[in-house]
């Protein structure tokens, strides 16, 4: 057979094809592939810096919801909600952003978070690094571990999913806490956020030196986690510390803090 | 040592198919000729990797295919090369022979379960997991697809191939099914695995 020319340019055609598409079409390749655009890439950073232009004022409010898992359309029905409160500064997701670990799962909660008129940041969840989820999240959020500060208090993010690390010692990261929670006259307080709280999958061998790390220096003003679904404040350290857990998402609530002098001010609100 | 023990794999199938495709029509293998496969493919994307290339055999009277293909994703298209195996049931319902050279399968129905390697992608819960503390598993998904395949008897007479044939599909697998289940944020074509690849028959 010889081939005729027709023939040459529809083989060409599939051959442009096959380099034009990428794993964000629907010629998929793995559900396991990660080819980000790069609207999707560095999110926690690139919201920081929005987050820093932002104009100053005495009251920060921060809304935060988390455990969206697979309950996209609830997380639709926050973020519209969310656009319609002015006085919010910014959102925090307290993790489990992907239900799976899957990079589409992953595609799909920041294409809806990203619909936020306010920056947003996420924090790392158990269900988030389940198969390759954690170069997912490092290649759309960054470093699991991170913090920035914004009006003298210092927003500090700690991955605490100890078991997806086989309790290895190493996670959650306390030399790294410790030294962001170290006194400096760049910050006067600290708002400390991770996904999953003291109990089951996170390292009992660290449970104590956690407490003791957060309470160390006497500059944490609210402790924010998730992964327990419901809404709860609790104290579990003598010197008082309150720490917040944030409603799952499917509970149609969201946990808003206001942050003014140093004090703290939790609301749970509908959406 | 894990990724050449892939490369390996795909050496053996690509191997198969060859073989497949020169030598068995004229030569006769004698008694294990029924072992050799009735097809070799090559397909683009569909989910099963970048490119995956497959070998099978065809029951019941030309209705159903059982292959295996073994897929790669190159580090060029995602952060982490990926490799896989899936195994793979085709049904294919109609049959319509259009002229000598040609014959359309219009609906062809698939399943298959895809199985990703790496420790990250483990299919049995690892033992430092509490029981049942993750219902799913990364390292094997099942999926169905549907399909449409056009056989011909291009370079029929140029090689020992009877055939080959270019095909196309469409599927989903149960991890995405789950995710769009009550989710009319997700759009349905989020979920779709498109592609297209050529068999070559014995």
């Amino acid at each position: 057979m010889i081939w005729s020319m027709k023939t040459v340019l529809k083989i060409g055609f599939f051959l442009g094809l096959m380099l034009m598409v990428s794993c964000e079409t629907n010629f998929d390749y793995s559900p396991y592939c990660i080819n980000f655009n790069d609207n999707d890439k560095d999110v926690n950073l690139k919201n920081i810096g929005r987050i820093i232009d932002h104009p100053a004022h005495d009251t920060i409010q921060i809304a935060f919801t988390g455990d969206t898992h697979n309950f996209f359309d609830e997380l639709e029905l926050f973020v519209e909600k969310v656009n319609t409160m002015d006085a919010v500064d910014f959102v925090i997701h307290v993790g489990d952003i992907a239900d799976f670990g899957l990079p589409q799962q992953y595609l799909w909660g920041n294409s809806l978070l990203s619909q936020l008129k306010v920056p947003y940041l996420v924090t790392i969840g158990n269900h988030d690094l389940v198969g390759n989820g954690m170069e997912a999240y490092m290649e759309m959020f960054g470093s699991l571990n991170f913090s920035f500060i914004y009006q003298g208090i210092k927003f500090v993010f700690l991955n605490t999913n100890s078991l997806e690390f086989q309790y290895n010692g190493m996670v959650p990261d306390l030399l790294w806490l410790e030294q962001q929670l170290l006194p400096s006259n760049e910050f006067d307080s600290v708002v400390f956020v991770f996904h999953l709280p003291p109990g089951m999958g996170f390292d009992p061998n660290l449970e104590e030196g956690f407490y003791q790390t957060i309470s160390k220096n006497n500059n944490v003003i609210v402790a924010v986690h998730g992964h327990l679904h419901h809404f709860e404040m609790y104290y579990p350290t003598i010197d008082s510390i309150p720490y917040v857990n944030v409603y799952g998402v499917e509970y149609g609530m969201m946990t808003t803090i206001k942050i003014f002098n140093k004090q703290i001010y939790v609301e749970e609100i509908p959406f | 040592m894990l990724k050449k023990f892939h490369f390996n794999f795909l050496i053996i199938f690509l191997l198969l198919g060859t073989t497949s495709n020169v030598s068995l029509a004229q030569t006769d293998l004698g008694k294990w000729d029924w072992l050799l496969p009735g097809y070799a493919k090559l397909q683009f994307a569909g989910g099963i990797g970048f490119i995956s290339g497959g070998v099978g055999y065809t029951f019941v009277n030309h209705r159903i295919d059982a292959s295996v293909f073994y897929g790669f994703v190159p580090k060029a298209f995602s952060v982490d090369e990926l490799h896989s195996i899936s195994v793979q049931f085709t049904a294919k319902l109609i049959r319509v022979s259009l002229s000598e050279n040609y014959q359309l399968l219009p609906l062809n129905f698939g399943w298959y379960l895809h199985h990703t390697f790496g420790d990250e992608y483990w299919v049995k819960l690892p033992p430092h997991y509490p029981p049942e503390y993750y219902w799913w598993s990364p390292g094997r998904n099942a999926g169905v697809f549907v399909g449409g395949e056009l056989k011909t008897k291009w370079l029929a007479s140029k090689t020992p191939a009877s055939g080959i044939a270019l095909y196309v599909r469409a599927g989903t697998r149960g991890l995405y099914l789950a995710s769009k289940f009550g989710n009319n944020s997700i759009p349905l074509s989020d979920i779709i695995e498109l592609g297209f690849g050529i068999a070559f028959y014995r």
